[in-house]
């Protein structure tokens, strides 16, 4: 039996010299142990001085990415693909890995670089969004932060929808009464933890112009559509009117009178900071988004008269190009994952939008 | 409701076992006695008897209030080199997906501005100004991708790019042409304080969030904090302690009443009877001014503003360890 663990070591140098360490290991030895005397000599892996260490394995890789390599200057000067493909005698075979959507809804899901329905992007990484990430995110989480000692229990809250009270036979199975107050359910607001912090998930440019349809002249549609392209980067979709209004002469499916542009995320993220850094400021003796601005459910809206819209820069650059009349007003509305407007507000409100007058939920 | 129902409720809330946790502060435990509206009074008015009955014990920690008062990042952050490859090909991409430019609705035929328009897209063959020499519709507009050190998807090179064209139009359509047009670059994003690293300076890091940090008397670096005082919040007890500490010669925004974090110090066995200490952080945004020990009562001697791995070689390795999860990674 092979008895090479420390501890036997231990003990036969113990047992050779009489020291001090004699003195400690005697009665160590001589006390009963829980353990069985013979797993002491059994051998471990550990016990061994391991043949192959884990870094070992890793020094198969490449320890820089293939970005700081260094490539000799003589490999990249010879690199040249134009002289290369005009060398070469015939075309090259067909890509096979070239993955075809068998179906439209894939095409939607997966657009290839090939599909008309790709759209490019992103190009940069917005100051907003960071500025975001970086400071608003955190400083609302902390705002919103809510001790609950350990040990608390919420107290139990009446159900959100109310049961009928079966005073009459015809309450079996009828569907459950809403809330008092109004019969609509507001969305449930969770505390505000590092997964759910409030943040812009959409913005919305709204125009409906008026004279679309009272003139008669398409124009208007069209330099509205133009004008809120130009300020969005995004592709404007147009509306029919409806419902009949005689005395403006609109009827219903028959007059387009309406243009939306809607922006998400680097798109959204450069309209906001637009919005927020030059055009908001220049608008004189505005107050700001009215305080009770909101749909209750976390999106604000605001609108913009024509001289403010024509402040954004896309269209101060060549504002000849448009008809000054025709440049439209239009109304913003910024869709927060908040649950509340007061949530949307003091996202909002940090990412540079003030509010002013009678604060309202 | 008569009085008979309400002495009754008084000494049931005495008889029952109570559900308080020793580990929970006196406040909290004053929310979990609290039940309903109706019966909240006597029920914490049974337990704050019971907790404050004993004055003799001493208390085994002091509470302190610390401010991590922080400058968040000016600029933007420094692109990855993948962001910068990524960002160019798709816009290269985006050049060969687009419709054409359209020249005539822009530019009128025959005016300075059309001339300048011509110089141009002869020279860079594209109409967008910082994707180098490419023409998307070209025969070999396939060949799209940049090739080693290609110094054209660097910011400072699209930067240089467009203010450099935009000059060149001023120049070209302007009509005194004795005058050289200057446009103004925008300020460089490595300031004098970083190539100094004055690490007293609001300048240095822009692109980065810097915190303060105090240096006491003794020498050791640490976030301002001191004791907090009878009849103060820790709010009110950070703001008191910033004043104290930093001066009031700065603008600064304190983020909600809850403290962010905190750190517990344990003096050695050997001074027993001294308590130790547990500092709770409070979030601190600065706006203006500058950090001013001169006139400061506690005890200080110096200041720096540090980012966060900075702080790494002037806290101690506990202390670190404790707040380095509350500070911002930029």
């Amino acid at each position: 039996m092979t008895t090479n663990s420390p501890y036997h070591i231990f003990r036969k140098m113990a047992a050779r010299e009489p020291s001090r360490y004699l003195t400690r290991a005697l009665p160590r030895a001589s006390a009963p142990s829980i353990r069985p005397q013979g797993f002491l000599a059994r051998r471990n892996v550990s016990d061994e001085a391991p043949a192959r260490r884990l870094s070992d394995h890793f020094t198969d890789l490449e320890s820089a990415s293939s970005l700081s390599t260094a490539v000799p200057e003589s490999v990249a000067k010879s690199f040249d693909p134009l002289a290369r493909a005009a060398a070469r005698k015939g075309q090259l075979p067909r890509g096979r890995t070239t993955v075809v959507p068998s179906t439209l809804t894939n095409l939607r899901r997966h657009p290839t670089p090939s599909s008309r329905l790709f759209v490019p992007g992103p190009f940069s990484a917005p100051r907003a969004e960071q500025t975001f990430e970086s400071t608003v995110a955190s400083d609302i989480m902390t705002l919103c932060y809510v001790h609950t000692p350990p040990g608390f229990k919420p107290p139990p809250k009446a159900p959100r929808l109310r049961e009928w009270d079966d005073s009459s036979p015809y309450h079996i199975n009828r569907v459950l009464r809403g809330p008092r107050g109004g019969d609509v359910l507001r969305l449930l607001r969770k505390p505000i933890k590092f997964n759910n912090i409030p943040e812009v998930e959409r913005i919305t440019i709204h125009s409906y112009v008026k004279n679309a349809a009272a003139e008669r002249n398409s124009s208007w549609l069209h330099v509205a559509g133009i004008a809120i392209q130009a300020i969005s980067n995004v592709r404007v979709e147009t509306f029919k009117s409806k419902s009949n209004v005689a005395t403006w002469g609109i009827a219903s499916g028959r007059d387009s009178v309406a243009v939306k542009a809607e922006l998400k995320g680097e798109n959204m993220y450069h309209f906001l900071s637009k919005l927020v850094d030059v055009v908001l400021p220049r608008i004189k003796d505005w107050e700001g988004v009215k305080g009770s601005s909101g749909d209750s459910s976390g999106n604000i809206t605001f609108g913009l008269v024509p001289e403010n819209v024509a402040l954004f820069p896309e269209l101060e650059v060549n504002y000849d190009m448009y008809p000054p009349k025709m440049i439209p007003g239009c109304h913003i509305t910024l869709h927060t994952t908040a649950k509340t407007d007061k949530d949307a507000r003091l996202l909002l409100s940090a990412m540079g939008i003030p509010f002013y007058g009678k604060i309202v939920n | 409701m008569s009085s008979g129902s309400n002495g009754a409720r008084r000494v049931a809330s005495l008889l029952r076992p109570s559900i308080i946790d020793s580990s929970v502060c006196r406040s909290c435990q004053e929310t979990l006695g609290r039940r309903s509206y109706a019966s909240a009074a006597p029920a914490t008015e049974a337990t704050s008897a019971s907790t404050s009955a004993d004055p003799a014990v001493k208390p085994a920690y002091t509470i302190n209030a610390g401010v991590v008062l922080s400058r968040p990042p000016q600029i933007t952050r420094e692109l990855e080199p993948f962001e910068k490859a990524f960002f160019f090909y798709q816009k290269r991409l985006n050049e060969r997906l687009a419709l054409p430019f359209t020249k005539y609705f822009y530019f009128k035929r025959g005016t300075p501005a059309d001339e300048d328009w011509k110089k141009k897209i002869q020279e860079r063959r594209t109409a967008a100004r910082d994707i180098g020499k490419y023409n998307a519709y070209d025969s070999d507009a396939w060949n799209d991708e940049l090739l080693l050190g290609a110094p054209e998807s660097e910011p400072e090179h699209q930067l240089e790019a467009l203010v450099r064209d935009a000059e060149s139009t001023a120049n070209a359509t302007s009509q005194d042409t004795s005058k050289k047009e200057e446009i103004p670059r925008p300020f460089p994003r490595i300031t004098e304080a970083d190539k100094k690293n004055d690490q007293k300076s609001l300048d240095r890091l822009l692109s980065r969030t810097l915190y303060l940090l105090v240096q006491s008397k003794e020498g050791h670096w640490k976030f301002p904090s001191s004791p907090v005082e009878s009849g103060e919040t820790l709010r009110t007890a950070a703001e008191r302690t910033l004043a104290q500490s930093a001066g009031v010669n700065m603008n600064t925004w304190m983020v909600g009443f809850h403290p962010v974090g905190w750190h517990s110090y344990n003096p050695p066995k050997k001074s027993a009877d001294t308590p130790g200490s547990k500092v709770f952080f409070l979030k601190s945004r600065m706006m203006a001014g500058q950090a001013d020990l001169s006139l400061n009562t506690q005890n200080l001697k110096d200041f720096k503003w540090l980012a966060k791995e900075e702080l790494a070689q002037y806290l101690n390795t506990q202390y670190y360890s404790n707040i380095k999860n509350m500070l911002a990674d930029r």
